[in-house]
């Protein structure tokens, strides 16, 4: 296992390597010019020109990959083109925000996820298998900022229970840190339940069809134990799965949350850097999810071995 | 549903909610109490106002850095850091003078080698500052408090280039800061203006903070835009990032902040409805909007084609799309300067009033109009550029003209209005911007109105008539002398359509009203602002 674990993590730096060569080159190729929207609306072109050179913009390409790419493998991901600051410093400025918002929206989704469709699959056919359908597709239609203005109409606004707007560090009290995430984690929050409970419903309408399952019940075993002790383990890789594919859901889920509830993390960030044109930091972004990403798809292969014990590495 | 016919039924919500009579939350601020909590039209990527010229950059530099002089409401250069000023008769030396007891922020004195050097740096990347050091013979300090200005020839515009608020504006740092390269960033915000930046605090994207300077020392007369005394009655001034309109209301309307620079005009009814927050126009002199066509390439290098938009163009059809029913906001503009400022005229201006789709055919079919599609370039990021481009699709195929509309964002607009290549080539015929009116009261800093070819803003319009004007602007004795000008450049550059103004408009600010002396101006004045 543990041979498998650094395999796994040796085999990610080709294809973050890939990545960053992928990212870079699209970003060359795609039009736009940092150096316009820095010398503002007014700029002669002149002086545009001018900001490119100091920028090091007008560089052939593959000078300034390989340039970018060596500062990389010493662990120096540039300077933001913008706002003249170290990359990794943006990057740390607003890794919490994210991360905390990835982790709360992921513990409330499967934690309402995992029970809605383990109920909905054994009541199949009822209403409350129907209202749990209703919910499902109600999640995946509305869009997320309709739903984050509706929460914060009602919860920051009319009720006043927490804010509208802003983050606070955890390390600033855990209350306050909840308060501002709450609002968004259950607006992004509310894709990833309604996929994960239809994959749970579906999977567990499987496993429940099983001959074991009715030998169980038949033995006289209580519905919790079958549905909790001998179904859900059984249904568990699709799911466990699924929750991993959605982190990138997560990831671009973010970016319109981090936007509606103004948090200053790393969508936002991406966002900015995007429409400014500044490559250093969405190159710098990209790699981080990259490896975020990375990493998740090796923890859900180990969790495979855990719910799974004929899945070996 | 699309997002902006949900932001209005939610401002319909929020509507009701105000005049219901519901619970608004008055959150507990504590020490927020002293600190205003200010939104700005844009996030502070940046912080070095003669690098990027961006206005939000420009805000923010004002409380930080002072400038020699500074313009007042009445668009008159006044005294700031200076003590006084003479002029030789010949009018080719300026002998200036620092007012004493001028710090900057760490705590070094403000000396005129920090003047000179800053002026130097402004010069390279101001158009007005390119003009004076065009003819300068000699800029130098002669003691502590004192510098000299040598020229070839007069520059009667002199205060005028030292005062205005058009970015970049002559902010002056101290010396070793000011000795960067202009087109480098600087990396030490220290200037000696009213507040001092807390540079450790600074996220950008989300927050900058400002806290009072305690050795400023303000003028004694009353302050008036930049100029006159600038007393910070606040200790400390956030400005808080919120990209999201509705985001912005809501953080408004519950008091998470106090002052919000530019609201949506949708969420503008919701504002107005609160019983806690004031709405007022923001800046009086407002924005120009604009289409520019390229000069240098077929249909538009044709007169009679770019004569033929203007004569058929609707200033309303623009002003509506970006402002909505509000009256009061928008004007139609048969010229290309501010309306309410003392230069304003709209001599010569009848073909931007005439509305005629079929004179303007009739002008297309003599322009011999080969069916060239227009490349018409437009920024969707930014509302106000895609509702205009929407409004001139539909303008050019109402007069006959094939259109080739290009949906994208503005960094590629930047991008691709540099290129001079013609539109089938990577080249562009049309692209949409506007204009801050501050910037066109007159020819001083208004480069969209230059016509000198090559060296031309994006478009590159070759008309000898307007800069015939422009010259003799800046070389009149007096207002008449100027008025004048005016008219003449006015006319000449409607009659060779050097670009297409789609009329004048303005916009809201919102503040709670425990904010106290809010001022309607180009930028937003926080001194004499208090919270209660």
């Amino acid at each position: 296992m543990l041979a498998f674990i650094i395999r796994r993590i040796i085999t990610t730096i080709p294809v973050m390597a890939f990545v960053a060569l992928f990212v870079f080159s699209l970003l060359y190729i795609a039009p736009g010019d940092p150096a316009a929207v820095i010398a503002g609306d007014q700029a002669s072109p002149a002086d545009v020109e001018r900001i490119r050179q100091s920028l090091g913009l007008d560089r052939p390409y593959l000078v300034r990959f390989g340039e970018w790419f060596f500062r990389v493998l010493q662990g120096d991901l540039g300077t933001s083109i913008f706002t003249s600051l170290p990359v990794t410093q943006l990057i740390a400025q607003r890794i919490e925000p994210t991360l905390s918002l990835m982790v709360l929206t992921l513990i409330l989704a499967v934690s309402i996820a995992v029970p809605l469709g383990v109920v909905a699959a054994w009541k199949a056919g009822t209403w409350v298998d129907r209202a749990v359908v209703g919910f499902a597709v109600f999640g995946f239609s509305v869009p997320v900022f309709v739903i984050g203005y509706l929460l914060a109409y009602v919860f920051a606004l009319k009720l006043d229970w927490v804010p509208v707007q802003g983050y606070t560090p955890i390390a600033q009290g855990i209350w306050p840190w909840f308060k501002n995430l709450i609002l968004p984690s259950i607006t992004l929050g509310t894709v990833y339940i309604a996929l994960i409970a239809r994959i749970t419903r579906a999977t567990m309408l499987e496993v429940l069809q099983q001959d074991y399952v009715r030998t169980a019940q038949a033995k006289g075993v209580s519905n919790r134990d079958v549905l909790f002790l001998h179904s859900l383990k059984n249904a568990a890789v699709p799911v466990v799965t699924i929750i991993g594919i959605g982190v990138a859901l997560l990831i671009g889920g973010a970016v319109v949350t981090e936007s509606v509830f103004a948090i200053p993390g790393l969508g936002r960030l991406t966002l900015d850097a995007i429409l400014r044109r500044d490559y250093p930091v969405i190159q710098g972004v990209v790699l981080i999810f990259s490896f975020v990403y990375v990493l998740v798809n090796l923890a859900v292969d180990l969790i495979y071995t855990l719910v799974d014990p004929r899945i070996r590495y | 549903m699309d997002r902006r016919n949900f932001l209005k039924t939610a401002a319909g919500t929020g509507v009701l909610a105000a005049t219901g009579g519901l619970a608004m939350p008055a959150l507990s601020q504590g020490a927020a109490a002293k600190t205003l909590r200010f939104v700005p039209q844009a996030n502070l990527a940046n912080f070095d106002p003669i690098w990027g010229t961006q206005y939000v950059v420009r805000n923010a530099a004002a409380l930080v850095w002072d400038t020699l002089y500074g313009i007042d409401s009445k668009f008159q250069p006044q005294r700031q850091m200076v003590e006084g000023e003479e002029v030789s008769s010949d009018g080719l030396t300026w002998t200036f003078k620092l007012r004493p007891g001028l710090k900057f922020h760490d705590g070094t004195p403000v000396l005129a080698k920090d003047v000179v050097q800053s002026l130097k740096r402004w010069q390279a990347r101001d158009p007005m500052g390119l003009m004076i050091k065009a003819i300068e013979n000699d800029l130098s300090a002669v003691d502590d408090r004192s510098w000299k200005w040598q020229l070839k020839q007069p520059f009667p515009k002199m205060l005028l280039a030292l005062a205005k608020n058009n970015a970049p504006c002559s902010f002056i740092m101290p010396e070793r800061i000011a000795k960067t390269d202009p087109f480098t960033q600087i990396t030490e915000y220290v200037g000696s203006g009213p507040m001092k930046f807390a540079r450790s605090e600074w996220v950008p994207g989300a927050k900058a903070a400002f806290e009072k300077f305690a050795d400023y020392v303000p003028r004694s007369e009353p302050a008036d835009w930049l100029a006159g005394g600038k007393k910070m009655l606040i200790d400390r001034i956030e400005w808080v990032i919120i990209p999201d309109a509705a985001t912005a209301a809501a953080a408004l309307q519950s008091g998470e902040v106090d002052w919000w620079e530019t609201p949506l005009s949708d969420l503008v009814p919701v504002l107005k409805a609160h019983k806690d927050i004031n709405v007022d126009i923001g800046d009086p002199l407002g924005n120009i909007g604009a289409f520019r066509m390229n000069h240098l390439h077929p249909p538009f290098n044709n007169l009679k084609v770019r004569q033929a938009v203007l004569t058929a163009m609707n200033q309303e059809d623009f002003m509506r799309s970006i402002v909505g029913d509000d009256d009061k906001l928008w004007k139609p503009l048969p010229g290309f300067f501010t309306p309410g400022t003392p230069l304003y005229t709209e001599a010569g201006g009848d073909m931007l009033k005439m509305k005629n789709v079929a004179a303007a055919k009739k002008l297309i079919a003599e322009s011999g109009y080969n069916g060239e599609p227009v490349v018409c370039v437009v920024a969707q990021d930014m509302s106000a550029t895609k509702s205009m481009g929407d409004v001139t699709a539909e303008l050019l195929k109402s007069i006959g003209l094939k259109v080739d509309f290009v949906a994208t964002d503005w960094g590629t607009v930047g991008a691709r209005r540099a290129q001079k290549t013609p539109p089938s080539q990577g080249g562009w015929s049309m692209f949409h911007t506007w204009h801050a009116g501050a910037d066109c009261i007159n020819p001083s800093s208004y480069t969209a109105i230059r016509a000198n070819g090559d060296k031309a803003w994006f478009g590159w319009p070759d008309v000898p008539a307007v800069e015939t004007e422009v010259t003799n602007w800046f070389n009149a004795k007096d207002q008449a002398e100027e008025k004048a000008a005016m008219d003449r450049l006015n006319k000449a550059a409607v009659e060779n359509v050097v670009y297409a103004p789609t009329g004048f408009y303005l916009g809201y600010q919102a503040w709670r009203k425990n904010v106290t002396g809010v001022t309607s101006g180009p930028l937003p004045f926080f001194w004499n602002v208090a919270k209660g």
